[in-house]
Parts: structure tokens; sequence; C-alpha cells
């Protein structure tokens, strides 16, 4: 019989330049934790997971920033935190597509979700909707995230 | 540099009875009359009841009551009535249509219309003023203060004090008072010192440099001043007319008018000295040109005109630069994003975070920032010699391995010690040394002598010399399981004695000059940019107040325009001349 393989046994060690940023990814980790445990009184059924979605969205951009644009980290600790989580690789890679830089998260662009085979509203330029029009999508919570705005 | 005179507001002339003042929950102030049950955004003036001095017309506005030579020490005692501005224009009081000019005009810019030219450094109001409107200082009379101060010269106590207006009074220092008027003997000396001034002045004016400095003491007689602010008293002296007709030496006659003030109408004392002229006519766009002139004067002191010209401009560079030394200094971690670092506020505070105007800069700035920062910690990391972990593992090993514990067993006892819970160190490595540990701890103490002797002997003399301690052994040594074989008992004094042998270390690391040029060279810059960031943060401060002045004055004089329209829509049918008779 094979070992068994536990997730503590089979997790490397992270690669160099971990401590630089750990401080910041434990800050995340402790406000995801927050939302998860925050109460749930008097919010829509939708909005419950907004925190989620935006903490989500918070620790995915800063590691995309951290190695894409501030290139301060290795590729073998942006693979290492890729591989373990801390980052939403779909939404990295969505990223880095032209129109989809500031995108709020993958499900606001899953066309075959909605009923009429749209994008979120979320996904509307400002000045394409009506003068004065506030948007909130009911995914996370986005006020907008096309890349013109 | 002397503070720049605020400008008071006008202040509102009293309501009528009944009515009071509110401030609506947005911030407008309205008017609510309690018997009539009325309310009014507009201020309601009293009209109905004409005052019962004989005042020749519905009060005068406002500012009246507001020109108090407030700094000769704010004395309300003789405020009211010993403001020479007050008592000027009497002169044409039997002539009505001069007295209604004076009543707009303020009658009080006779004063400066004859004296200008002897003043060197007021001089710049009076040039663009003389001749003119007068209708600017009715509505804004600035602070008086002192000025200059010139010990007169063969009159000892005696203390000519030059007013910011050019308005000069004489302070005794020994009995603290004060004249507007000069007594006798002290006049002799001052008509002396004057004359001195004058030749001084002839010889400057030739290129001979002079040795006297102005600007002396004005802290001094003003501290002086408010300290006796109490005691300060204006005696009424009868001076000798006709002494000089030079306007410098005007005479005030100073008068009780308590009994007045509740009237606000301000009676216009006489003074004993004919008024000049006052231009008859009044052209509004020379009036407003004059005022914005004498607006100029008012806020500019010639220092720091010159000021804002030498002043050297902050450059983008430099605002950049002061920001990143912000972040410098709060310790921020570059590795932090922007919104954490804002979050956690420890840059507001600073001066420096205004140095750039706006949040996309600053955000800018914080990553040009960081990406240097993290390139140059990364440097630093690299030069730095990494700090083995197996220097850590093998001191664990030293203190705790005995040949009792299997490599399981001793693991599971210690699985608390950061040092076998880090993850730099493989588990398979962390046995292997372990085992091989154990293993030496049974050899002979003879061999492990010997082994370390011969560890000690392979060591180069720069890493291990006579200036090496049992602290700073270099990590070739301590990551040799050679070295923890033995029990530190013995291994010490063997090590210690080994160093003693050794020579001192060979010169090699020379004090690096340039680098300390360098840190400071950057030590100057910095000190240099900061110095301008609090100019420039000076300069705004000092705008903001000017405006916020301005602002003042533009609705206080507003507001006073508003007041003479509907002054003007209330003449009574009987028209202007039935009204001007009975006053009368």
């Amino acid at each position: 019989m094979p070992p068994v393989r536990t997730a503590r046994a089979s997790k490397k060690a992270p690669p160099e330049g971990f401590d630089d940023i750990e401080d910041t990814l434990l800050e995340f980790a402790a406000a995801m934790k927050d939302a998860e445990n925050a109460s749930q009184d008097g919010k829509k059924k939708y909005e419950m997971t907004w925190p989620i979605f935006q903490i989500t969205h918070q620790r995915s951009r800063y590691i995309y920033d951290m190695y894409y644009e501030k290139e301060a980290i290795s590729k073998q600790l942006y693979d290492w935190l890729l591989k373990n989580g801390y980052a939403d690789a779909m939404l990295i890679a969505k990223w880095k597509k032209q129109g989809y830089e500031k995108l709020c998260c993958t499900r606001c662009i899953q066309t075959k979700e909605t009923n009429f085979r749209s994008t979120c509203i979320c996904r509307v330029p400002k000045e394409t909707l009506k003068e004065g029009q506030e948007v909130q999508c009911v995914n996370c919570g986005c006020r907008g995230c096309a890349s013109s705005d | 540099m002397a503070d720049v005179p605020a400008r008071l507001p006008a202040p509102s002339p009293p309501l009528p009875a009944g009515w009071t003042e509110h401030t609506a929950p947005s911030g407008h102030v309205y008017y609510f009359n309690k018997e009539i049950k009325k309310s009014t955004y507009t201020r309601p003036v009293a009209i109905a009841t004409p005052p019962p001095a004989p005042a020749p017309l519905p009060p005068p506005p406002a500012s009246l009551p507001a020109r108090l030579p407030a700094s000769l020490g704010a004395n309300s005692s003789y405020a009211d009535h010993n403001d020479p501005l007050h008592q000027q224009d009497n002169s044409n009081a039997h002539d009505p249509k001069r007295k209604i000019e004076d009543l707009i005009f303020g009658g009080a810019q006779n004063l400066y219309n004859n004296r200008r030219p002897d003043h060197a450094r007021g001089g710049h109001q009076g040039g663009a003023r003389g001749g003119q409107n007068n209708f600017s200082d009715r509505t804004r009379q600035p602070k008086d203060r002192p000025k200059h101060r010139h010990d007169i010269p063969n009159c000892a106590p005696w203390i000519l004090v030059r007013t910011k207006l050019g308005r000069r009074f004489v302070w005794n220092k020994d009995t603290n008072e004060s004249f507007w008027k000069f007594p006798p003997d002290v006049m002799k000396a001052v008509v002396e010192f004057d004359r001195i001034e004058r030749e001084k002045r002839e010889r400057k004016e030739r290129g001979e440099p002079s040795d006297a400095e102005e600007d002396d003491a004005i802290a001094d007689i003003e501290s002086g001043l408010a300290a006796a602010e109490e005691d300060v008293e204006i005696v009424e002296v009868d001076g000798e007319e006709g002494m000089d007709e030079e306007e410098e030496y005007e005479e005030v006659e100073v008068t009780d008018d308590e009994g007045e003030e509740g009237s606000h109408a301000h009676k216009r004392q006489r003074t004993e000295e004919p008024t000049a002229e006052q231009p008859g006519e009044d052209d509004d766009l020379a009036w407003q040109l004059a005022q914005m002139e004498e607006m100029e004067g008012m806020e500019g002191d010639y220092a720091e005109e010159k000021f804002y010209e030498e002043e050297p401009p902050l450059s983008e560079e430099d605002c950049k630069a002061l920001f990143k030394e912000l972040l410098d200094d709060t310790h921020t971690n570059p590795y932090t994003p922007w919104d954490k670092v804002l979050e956690a506020g420890a840059l507001y505070n600073d001066d420096r975070y205004k140095a750039l105007a706006n949040m996309k800069a600053r955000k800018e700035c914080f990553d040009e920032w960081s990406r240097n920062k993290m390139v140059y910690l990364k440097e630093q990391k690299a030069r730095q010699q990494k700090l083995d972990p197996r220097i850590p593992y093998l001191a664990l090993l030293d203190r705790y391995a005995t040949p009792k514990l299997y490599w399981p067993e001793f693991r599971r006892k210690y699985k608390k010690e950061p040092e076998l819970k880090d993850g730099k160190l493989p588990d398979k490595e962390k046995e292997k040394l372990y085992r091989e540990h154990i293993k030496r701890i049974g050899m002979r103490s003879s061999e492990l002598k010997a082994d370390l002797t011969a560890l000690l002997k392979a060591q180069p003399l720069a890493a291990l010399n006579l200036a090496t301690t049992l602290d700073t052994l270099p990590a070739s040594i301590l990551t040799d399981l050679r070295y923890i074989s033995l029990s530190p008992l013995t291994r010490e004094p063997l090590v210690e004695t080994y160093i003693s042998t050794l020579p001192p270390a060979p010169e090699g690391a020379a004090a690096s000059a340039e680098e300390e040029v360098e840190a400071a060279k950057k030590r100057e810059e910095r000190t240099r940019r900061e110095k301008a960031l609090a100019e420039r943060e000076r300069r705004v401060q000092e705008e903001k107040r000017k405006q916020e002045r301005d602002l003042a004055y533009g609705k206080g004089r507003l507001r006073e325009e508003e007041m003479e329209i509907e002054r003007a829509m209330k003449v009574g049918k009987g028209g202007l001349k039935a009204h001007l008779g009975a006053e009368e």
C-alpha cells in the first residue's frame, strides 16, 4: 500500500522570496477568514459571496502585479503561488488579454450562464451606460470593470 | 516678516428690535421676527426708527467700528475714541454734500493723501490712491500695527513708533504711555529726529551707504505693548497749535465718547487740522484700479515679493524624491499593495505627502519607488551571504542530540523547535546529519580533537584570524559536523587557544570613502528639497489666507452695497433735500 500523502507532507517549501510577500498574503488570508465568518444578516442571497470574490480578486491582482508589473518575484515563486491557490490562474490568464485588463471575475464573462447569452452588466463601459446609471453586478458586486473605464 | 494684517470682514449692522439671527441647517443665515412670526433670508435693516442722535443719515455702514488700531495694544478702552481716522474729516461738516461723501467714503483717506511722499515704506499705497476716490478705505480698514520704532535722541524714555499705515505715535517706555499727539518737549525732539532722518535719506539717495537699519525691535515693542495691554492709556494732551504744518505732526484730540457706542453711529471728532481736499466726483473704474493696487500693496511686503522671485522652484523630480523619501522614512514595505499602504494611513500626516498633486501621481511614484526598492533589496540579499539553514540545525543538534534517541524519536520530541520545522533544509538532510552526528558522538575524544584541529587549520586566514571570537566563527566551521562532535566544554578552550596563535587579519577591506561622499551628497540634496517643500507650503498658506481675506472683504463689500441700495430705495417721500434738511 502506498504511503498516505497528506496535504502538508506533499507541500514543498516555498521558493526564495516568499517571505517578502508573506506578510501581505497573511493579511489577505486574515481578511478572507473574516469575510467567511462575517454574519450574513440582512444581506441578499447573492450578496453573500461578494466579499470572497473581492478578496480573491485583490490577492490575484497583487500576485499578478508582483510578477508581471513589478517583476519582484521569481518565476518559481509565482508558479508555486498559483499551484498553492494564492492566486486564480484563470483570472490572471484573462487579465493578459486585451479588453480584459480589469476583469473582476471569470463568472462575469460567462455568456452561457445568462439569459440573453451576454456578459455581465459590469462589463459594459461607462459611456455606453445611461447617464447617471449606477450598476453593481450580482456575481461579485463589481461596479464596472470595462477596460476603458 | 511682519504679518499681513487681516482684513476684517465688515460686521453686519445691528438688527432692528424683535429680529433674531439664526443659522439654518444648510448653513444659510436667516432672520426671524418673533412678534410678527416672519422669517427672511435678507437681513432686515432698521428703517422705521431713525436714530435718535442727530446723525445725518442712517448709521454709517458697518466697517467703521472695525478699524481699531488693534495691535497697538488691542485695547478697547481707547480703540473707539482714540482713532485718528475718525477724527479727521470734520472740517467739512457743514457742507451737506461733503458730508454725504464723507459718510460714504469714510473720510479717512485724507490722512493718506497728504502725507504719503514722506514715507519710504508705505509709499506704495498712497501713490496709487492719492486723489482718488476713497471708497475702499471705508470698506476695509486694515488693522494697524506698529512697524518701526525709533529711539528719539535726547528724549530718553520716549520712543517714536511708526505704524504700518504710516501713522506715528510716541510711546514712553517707562510709564507705558502712548500719545498720538506729541507732548511739547517730545515734539521738539521728534522734529530734530526727523531732520536727521531726512538728511540721512538724502545722503542715501546720493549713494552713500547708510548704517542705520530700519527694521529693529518691532517684536520687542509689540511684546512690550502687549504685556502692558491693560495699562495702556492714551492720555489726552493739549498740544501746541500750529507747531508744524507738516502732516507728520498731526495732532489728534482724544475725547471720550463711550456713550455712543450702542448707537453704532460713529461720531466723528473734530481735529484741529484742516483736511485735504476731498475729490468730489468718483470714477468707478479709477476707483477699482486704485483699490486693486492698494490690495496688492497691502499683501506684498517687499521682502515677500522679493522672496517669490528668489524662490527656487520645486521641480517635479524634487517632488517625487520627496515622496519617495517619505516612503523610505515611514519604513513602508515595498511589497505591500498601494491601497494597503494608504489604508495604513502613515503617510497622511506628513507634509511631503502633499508634494505630489494627486493620487495618480502618488501611485505612479509609489510603483516606481517600490520597483526600485525591490531591486535594491534583492541586491542586498544577494550580497549578504545566505545564512546556511544547517547552522541553526547543527546548533540544535549540539544542544539536544543524544545517542539514546533514534531519529524518529528525536524528531517527535523536538518537533516544536523552529529549526526542525524549517522547510529549507529537507527532512532527508536533517535525518542524515542527525545519524552522522550520533555516530560521531560515540567516537573517541582524541580522534574528535584531531578532527577539529584539522578543520580549524583548513580555514583561510581571512576567515579565521586573531580578531575572530567564538561568536563570529565562519560558516564553514559552523556547518561542519566535526565542530559540534566535541562537547562545548572541551571544544571552546581548544578553539580559543588555536585562535590566539593566529596572526591578525590581513588588510583588505578599506573603508570606502567614495560611498561616504555619495551619502553626504544625498543627505544634502534631501535637506535642500525638504526646505523647498516647507517654503512652498508656507506660500500656499499665505495664498490661502489672502484668498480668504479677499473673500471676506468681498462679502462685506457686497453686503454694504446692498445696504446702500436699500437705503437709497428708502428715501422717504420728501426726497433727498427734505431728508437732509431734517437732519441739519
